[in-house]
């Protein structure tokens, strides 16, 4: 198995270790949402979302890992689409009462994100898939919304 | 109301270059006293691209992940697509050749079980008659 480059033996590794929970914490404190601008501190929304725009459809992407088809709920009122789940902590059952917990980042509860669409959509062709923790959910413009080539005749 | 934590990813990478970039995890580590369990957040890896390995008591995990891009233009960018990768020192007690890695719905779930001659071992208090 190929080694990590940032790997190295002996008195480094510590210091290598330090640096690498220092520049997590300096990049999360520095980085802030580009759709706020900078300086303003705003709880990011969950999940985030990529959205594209093509001449026929809104494709809207987001990363949900750990999530089953059955955990998320879409619906397109409008021309909004609401994402809403949530996710279960693992190993949380009375019978793992023994467990200690090192670190809990990826969090749990439920989350519900309105999407305000661009474009009115054809809510009855839209279409979602879930692989690998990653939803993508395709939304077909509605036919008044796609862009009509219209023929010039000469006389 | 409490929601998952976003994905580490809304913040800037910690590494590579603009073709390939490389984010940290989230993850979860819960220890069970006979083995410690790594919840790893790796949405959009590819199977076969997943690393894990056990040296000199550190565990590192990589993921690499296959671009993806959405149709037409982007109108909305929050995250970005790229590699993970993140190390954890775990020291000495570990049974290396034990270690199982799953990857299901994006979430790569490693456990370490501990040697078995350091696991916590309740005695059993006989009492005298």
């Amino acid at each position: 198995m190929p080694r990590l480059p940032t790997f190295h033996a002996g008195l480094t590794l510590p210091l290598e270790e330090l640096r690498e929970e220092f520049d997590r914490l300096w990049t999360t404190l520095t980085a802030a949402p580009p759709l706020h601008g900078w300086g303003v501190r705003h709880e990011a929304a969950f999940p985030a979302v990529n959205v594209g725009e093509s001449d026929d459809a809104v494709a809207i992407e987001a990363e949900v890992p750990g999530l089953e088809a059955g955990d998320v709920a879409i619906s397109v009122t409008g021309n909004d689409l609401l994402l809403e789940g949530g996710r279960t902590a693992r190993g949380a059952s009375p019978a793992d009462e023994k467990v200690t917990w090192h670190r809990r980042e990826r969090g749990t509860g439920s989350f519900k994100r309105r999407i305000p669409l661009p474009v009115a959509v054809d809510a009855a062709r839209v279409e979602a898939r879930l692989v690998d923790g990653v939803l993508t959910v395709t939304c077909p413009k509605a036919v008044e919304c796609q862009p009509r080539r219209v023929e010039v005749r000469s006389a | 109301m409490s929601t998952p934590t976003p994905s580490a990813k809304t913040a800037l990478p910690v590494g590579g270059t603009d073709a390939t970039l490389t984010y940290q995890p989230n993850v979860d580590i819960r220890d069970t006293g006979t083995e410690v369990i790594f919840d790893a957040d790796m949405p959009g890896a590819a199977a076969d691209g997943i690393d894990v390995t056990f040296e000199d008591g550190m565990l590192s995990v990589q993921a690499t992940v296959p671009p993806r891009e959405l149709p037409g233009r982007a109108i909305l960018q929050e995250y970005g697509i790229g590699n993970y990768r993140r190390s954890f020192r775990l020291g000495e007690g570990f049974d290396a050749s034990q270690i199982t890695a799953d990857y299901r719905q994006g979430v790569l779930t490693v456990r370490v079980p501990r040697l078995a001659a350091v696991r916590p071992r309740k005695v059993e208090v006989r009492v005298g008659s």
